[in-house]
């Protein structure tokens, strides 16, 4: 009896897979890793399209630019909940 | 894979064909279009009419055509040189085209140009028959198929037609031009037309997406388009037999029915295109006694290629604004040799504006 129980107690308790704060970091993570598909998704198509025009019209630069990088929001928005998330 | 695949001469496997990522629509597409807003815009044809031969060499040389020009400025000179600056341009053009272009839409798209292919071949057969100069062959010839400048200039130089024939030997024309015996060119033309028109009917396959549907359309509009000019000119003639007219007649239009219209006296005929989406075109140009073929003719064409920019804006990112670039650039150098060629046999401006389509 008592063996079990000084067992029992040197045992390092298991700590649950999913807390609270294991939650939250997950919820960020999906945030970020969501949105950061998503724009990159989003780019590719937008991406090639710019060099495609750049190709020929070399001062379209500054315009494709831009526009390639407008779905970047996506992210910054995911980067934004993902930080509401943890200092919630 | 698909460069042996087409060197074979295969059609591409079913799993090829929905293989849509590899086509890169967006990169393509886009620089299309880019190079569509550098093609000459509607006001410089006036200016062009009001210029010489040297004048208009330059104006081209400073634009698009530069490279062009300058290259062959060595070897040739006046309407010689703007023509085979135009030839080279627009197979180089058209080269550019295969290159950026991958997958599907590249595999359609040479498909599309083997029309070059037919052109060069036509031309070496005439050529030939009537005894060209290898220089004037080579004055008419576009490298923009599968054949090379190099190849083509090989059956130039060639003394019979024969030759060429036997040349071209592995060629899918070779069945058809095995025909050929010297007397009958004008069939073996159009049966080589009605060969490129079946294969690129098979190629483009059953349209089941929407831009599949809309190059389809375009192809057949493009069939429609060609068949009706040519009515046109048989009815005018006063050829009203069906047995005559059919053989001229391409399969496959949209909204036409040959074996219907062959029949019909010429009034019948323009009254039955009443209800067809080519009558607003056409409708002030059908006068038999006034209006004249060439005018109709234009008319036609600008619909067609009007058709082909709305079509290219009803499917911003398919193959469809590419087909569109390709009409419009053949146009741009169609207008220009049109203008040269007039300049250079002296005829009258007026006359020679009645002949450019400009958009």
């Amino acid at each position: 009896m008592v063996d079990a129980a000084t067992a029992a107690a040197v045992a390092p308790v298991a700590a649950p897979l999913l807390d609270a704060a294991g939650l939250k970091a997950l919820g960020a993570a999906i945030a970020i890793a969501g949105t950061g598909i998503a724009s990159g998704w989003a780019e590719k198509d937008i991406g090639s399209a710019a060099i495609g025009a750049m190709a020929e019209n070399e001062a379209l630069f500054g315009k494709g630019l831009i526009l390639t990088v407008i779905p970047e929001t996506i992210v910054i928005f995911g980067l934004v909940v993902a930080l509401l998330i943890n200092s919630a | 894979m698909r460069l042996l695949e087409r060197l074979r001469g295969k059609k591409p496997s079913q799993s090829d064909k929905k293989k849509k990522g590899n086509s890169n629509y967006a990169y393509a597409v886009t620089r299309v279009r880019a190079m569509k807003s550098k093609l000459l815009p509607k006001e410089s044809y006036p200016r062009l009419l009001n210029m010489g031969i040297d004048e208009i060499t330059r104006f081209i040389q400073e634009s698009e055509y530069k490279n062009d020009v300058d290259e062959l400025a060595m070897k040739y000179s006046g309407g010689d040189l703007a023509e085979h600056a135009l030839n080279r341009n627009l197979a180089l053009t058209y080269d550019k085209l295969g290159r950026i272009t991958s997958g599907e839409l590249n595999y359609l798209i040479t498909a599309y140009l083997k029309r070059y292919e037919i052109w060069n071949i036509k031309t070496l057969l005439r050529g030939k028959l009537y005894n060209a100069s290898v220089e004037d062959l080579l004055e008419f010839l576009i490298a923009a198929g599968q054949f090379t400048y190099t190849f083509l200039s090989e059956l130039a130089s060639k003394a019979t037609y024969q030759e060429i024939v036997e040349a071209l030997r592995k060629t899918e024309y070779y069945p058809v031009l095995q025909q050929f015996d010297g007397t009958n060119l004008a069939h073996i033309e159009n049966e080589l037309d009605k060969v490129y028109y079946s294969n690129l009917f098979e190629a483009i396959g059953e349209p089941k997406s929407k831009d599949r549907k809309l190059i389809a359309k375009f192809v057949k509009l493009e069939v429609d388009v060609k068949n009706l000019s040519n009515l046109f000119r048989l009815k005018r003639a006063g050829v009203e037999q069906s047995d005559e007219i059919m053989p001229l007649m391409i399969e496959g239009g949209l909204e036409l029915k040959p074996e219907k219209l062959a029949p019909l006296p010429y009034d019948d005929f323009v009254n039955s295109l009443q209800k067809t989406q080519y009558w607003d075109a056409i409708s002030s140009f059908i006068d038999q006694e006034t209006a004249s073929l060439t005018a109709l003719e234009g008319r036609l064409i600008r619909y067609y290629l009007e058709s082909a920019t709305t079509y290219s804006h009803a499917s911003p990112i398919s193959i469809v604004p590419v087909m569109d670039y390709i009409i419009h650039k053949n146009n741009e150098v169609n207008n220009l040799r049109i203008i040269f060629r007039g300049k250079e046999a002296g005829l009258d401006d007026n006359l020679i504006k009645d002949q450019l389509v400009v958009i």
